[in-house]
């Protein structure tokens, strides 16, 4: 299943937040959309998850998800979102509760995603006593637990620290190359852009539009070693970022 | 000077904790100033608590015509809501004089040695309509038509220990069965018992005359008897604290002397008000005054008429009645065991003037 | 000084001053508990020397002794049992209520356009003012005292629940959407638990004010119960009965707040 924005206009209270946006997120691939704080990418995923209705334009869903998918667009939050009165498993689980499931089936699904993400030992465990690593990995677990078609990753790694950020790098670029997932995943940080995408789309300051989308056809499983070759990407992008974040930097906030 | 010194000592000693025992202090240190003074030419400041109730009317007489500066006191009216607190204030020495029906807690301020009886005022009086005994319209068409109707009856009451419960207590001793016969509902206040009555949901109350009729005329409940016919009963009482009979006698004979003239100016007009309508008007006005004040004075004279009471000439107090009151409020457990005539009543005051 | 230091004292270095500490109440069980049987020794004390007029104040041990004959005759028991039937049926509806209500305005905005101001305008007014009308509406029985338990309840639940429910993690619903949960699942499972903090301490204030207004719902037609045994002593100006009815509702406030405190630990194990 792909998926399809098409002169996707929005605007709060009076203020323009995305323009014109036009995008394609094939299918078993990574789309990084990048741009300076304030620009509309957060609010750009909620309208590619069907969260928020743009003012105008479409999301689109092009072909049938896949078989046994449960939930075909699925998000990961930058903060988690995890319940904090419920456990590893429990968390995992209110995914599939509302699916007419069976109970013997859903705790079948939990136990096998939280092994696949490596994360069975901790399954009573409350938030509260993980790391925010371990709690991100959780929220991929309960990602990954409906069979999405396409992940919608808002900032996934920027509450974390940079060596757990490291680590869960490594570990969505596994996942990736095992279960080959579409993915739109939104960041502020280039090289994860560099790391992930294979292709980077880079938006403009509020107004948020689409000022680039840049190709990295590099794949996946040799970027940790061939990093030099991904620094020019990463200038690129630098490049077309800067004066757009300098400039986003000195506007007043009006929220 | 030296009752102005008095004052203020006694002031100084109602902000303590141990007011009773300062205010005996100050008192006794007043006394002897004022014997060495002599007779003191001032008036006297006095603190008298008033309800604005028709059955007040005596206090707001002798102050308005002058009876109690005439006996060279500086009286200054202090209003309640309810004579209970009066009693209290009077125990605590914020107030000097009252009036009150006997109540278990008016019982109780005397057990402590707080509180005494020095006259009478209002009683029931065979000539007179006092209270009578209202059943709701529920309880009439089931066959309550008499106070010896009234056993298994429910019946409203403010709350326990007040008149209410002793006028129930009457009842049902003067109709041969027990209090337990009837179920007391308390209901606090005089509005509720009426809505109570009158929705049905209790079957009788006893209530003041110029309340009773026109409940009756108006077919919302049904006299079925008057608490005259029980006999006597000193309804309420004036009083004061047990220091100022003991350390100002004088002071309380005097109030008493200016009290009873304003009971005598209301029974003179009051109760035959036909007979010289002109000073029936002029009491009327007077009394408007202080009762009924937030009500224009067509509205209100009909209600002071009407609510003209029975008060003893020179506040004249029954004194059998009295301890009958205090053995029947002591049989049923509202009054302390131990207090005794000797403590509740000070006669020597009453009665007072003529 | 030790010998390290007082070496260290002969250059001319000496121990950074300690300026941390306090600003940090730890519970002290059974520094609570005497400090409060000190005090009540002290009352004694000064009922005894005089010092405090049994008029103003009856001595702790009177007070106790009318506790003791209260519960010899038997009345304790009969006192107690209406006044905590009374007050479970008050504050269970009143409980209900507020969380319904309480949801409804977290919720909706119809609702909350609804609720908000006319819970401003009748939280304030005090159940006893209305008590004439409760008798008209409810009769002189067990309503009208459960119905003023009720509505004394009721508002301080809704403004507890609706607080909490507005406070509950936004991108905790966000999420429940996003994994296509239906609206009563999302109201189940998150919002509710989400807001059980505020629902507790809701339910705390509202138990401290349906023991509060206990007395006012005993005042009508009430024979038995604390609150009219408090009113009797009252009105017979027994103070040390009245004293000990006050004992008994305090003794029914810390009742309620051990229960809920066990409450709170089970429910919210999830909170740090
Ligand atoms: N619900 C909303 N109502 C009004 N303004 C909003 C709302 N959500 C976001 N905005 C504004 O829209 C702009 C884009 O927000 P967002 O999509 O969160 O930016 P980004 O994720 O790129 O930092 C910001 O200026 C933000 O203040
Ligand atoms: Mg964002």
């Amino acid at each position: 299943m792909d998926l399809r924005v098409v002169g996707l206009t929005h605007v709060y209270a009076g203020a323009p937040v995305l323009q014109d946006i036009d995008l394609e997120i094939p299918s078993g691939r990574i789309l990084c959309v990048v741009g300076p704080s304030g620009c509309g990418k957060s609010t750009l995923l909620r309208m590619l998850g069907g969260l928020e209705r743009p003012d105008a334009g479409a999301v689109l869903q092009v072909g049938e998800p896949p078989e046994g998918c449960l939930n075909p667009l699925t998000y990961i939050f930058q903060d988690f979102a995890l319940l904090p009165w419920r456990s590893v498993a429990g968390n995992v689980a209110l995914a599939l509760e509302d699916r007419r499931l069976g109970r013997a089936e859903i705790a079948r699904i939990v136990d096998d995603v939280l092994a696949r993400t490596r994360l069975s030992a901790y399954r009573d465990a409350l938030p509260r006593q993980l790391s925010g690593g371990m709690r991100q990995r959780v929220a991929i677990a309960r990602a990954l637990a409906v069979r999405p078609a396409c992940l919608l990753m808002d900032e996934p790694l920027s509450a974390l620290d940079a060596q757990t950020r490291e680590l869960l790098m490594d570990d969505l670029v596994g996942l990736w190359l095992r279960e080959g997932f579409t993915a739109c995943y939104v960041t502020h940080n280039l090289a994860e852009a560099v790391r992930l995408g294979h292709r980077v789309a880079v938006l403009s300051r509020r107004p948020g539009r689409v000022r680039e989308v840049i190709e990295i056809d590099m794949p996946l499983e040799e970027r940790a070693e061939r990093m030099p070759e991904l620094a020019v990407h990463e200038r690129r992008l630098w490049q077309l970022l800067r004066e757009e974040a300098a400039a986003a930097d000195q506007e007043l906030a009006d929220v | 000077m030296a009752r102005k010194i008095m004052g203020e000592t006694r002031r100084a000693a109602a902000q303590g904790w141990t007011r009773r025992a300062a205010l005996g202090l100050a008192a006794g240190l007043g006394l002897g100033l004022a014997m060495a003074a002599g007779a003191a030419a001032a008036a006297e400041k006095v603190a008298v608590g008033a309800l604005r109730f028709t059955s007040h009317a005596p206090t707001f007489i002798a102050y308005e015509r002058g009876y109690f500066a005439d006996e060279g006191l500086d009286v200054e009216l202090k209003f309640f809501q309810a004579a209970q607190p009066v009693a209290v204030a009077v125990a605590s020495g914020d107030v000097d004089f009252g009036v009150t029906a006997l109540t278990g807690g008016f019982f109780s301020l005397a057990d402590k040695g707080a509180v005494r009886v020095i006259g009478g005022l209002m009683s029931e009086h065979p000539d007179h309509d006092g209270s009578a005994v209202l059943v709701s319209n529920k309880a009439w068409d089931e066959g309550v038509r008499s106070m010896a109707d009234l056993r298994g009856r429910s019946f409203a009451l403010t709350q326990f220990g007040s008149s209410f419960h002793y006028m129930a207590g009457r009842i049902a001793e003067a109709n041969g069965f027990a209090l337990e016969d009837m179920r007391l509902v308390p209901l606090q206040k005089v509005g509720a018992m009426i809505g109570a009555l009158k929705s049905g949901q209790v079957d009788a109350m006893a209530i003041v005359p110029h309340i009773a009729r026109p409940l009756d005329a108006a077919g919302a409940a049904h006299i079925v008897g008057w608490v005259r016919d029980l006999g006597p009963y000193q309804v309420t009482t004036i009083f004061t604290s047990a220091a100022n009979t003991t350390e100002r006698p004088e002071l309380v004979r005097r109030f008493m002397r200016a009290y009873a003239r304003g009971i005598a100016d209301y029974r003179a007009v009051m109760l035959d008000q036909d007979r010289d309508p002109a000073a029936t008007e002029a009491m009327v006005d007077l009394i408007h005054k202080y009762v009924y004040a937030d009500r224009p004075r067509e509205k209100a004279a009909p209600s002071i008429k009407a609510g003209a009471v029975h008060l003893n000439a020179g506040a004249a107090l029954d004194v059998a009645d009295v301890e009958r009151q205090l053995t029947w409020f002591k049989k049923h457990g509202l009054a302390p065991a131990g207090l005794t005539m000797d403590k509740l009543v000070d006669p020597r005051f009453q009665p007072a003037g003529e | 000084m030790s010998e390290p230091a007082c070496a260290h004292a002969r250059e001319g270095a000496r121990p950074v001053p300690y300026r941390g500490g306090g600003f940090a109440p730890r519970p002290r069980r059974w520094a609570g508990a005497a400090f409060l049987a000190g005090l009540i020794a002290f009352w004694e004390m000064c009922s005894r020397l005089g010092w405090i007029s049994p008029l103003a104040l009856p001595a702790p041990s009177e007070a106790l002794a009318a506790l003791r004959d209260l519960a010899q005759s038997g009345l304790l028991a009969k006192h107690l049992g209406a006044s905590l039937g009374r007050l479970a049926q008050g504050w269970t509806l009143g409980v209900l209520a507020g969380i319904a209500a309480g949801l409804a305005a977290g919720l909706f905005s119809l609702a909350r356009a609804g609720i908000l101001p006319l819970v401003a305008a009748l939280f304030p007014i005090p159940k006893i003012a209305l008590l004439p009308l409760f008798i008209i509406w409810f009769g002189i029985g067990e309503e009208s005292k459960v119905a003023t338990i009720l509505f004394g309840t009721f508002f301080p639940m809704t403004i507890a629940v609706y607080g909490g429910v507005d406070n509950v993690d936004r991108t905790l619903i966000r999420m429940g959407q996003s994994f296509g949960l239906s609206r009563l699942s999302i109201i189940r499972k998150i919002v509710l638990p989400g807001a059980m903090p505020a629902i507790l301490s809701g339910m705390r204030i509202s138990a401290s004010i349906a023991i509060i207004l206990l007395v006012a719902a005993e005042m009508i037609g009430a024979e038995y119960g604390v609150g009219a045994y408090i009113l009797l002593a009252g009105n017979l100006m027994a103070t040390d009965q009245l004293v000990a009815g006050v004992m008994i509702l305090s003794a029914m406030g810390l009742t309620v707040s051990w229960l809920l405190g066990m409450a709170e630990r089970r429910l919210l194990r999830w909170r740090a």
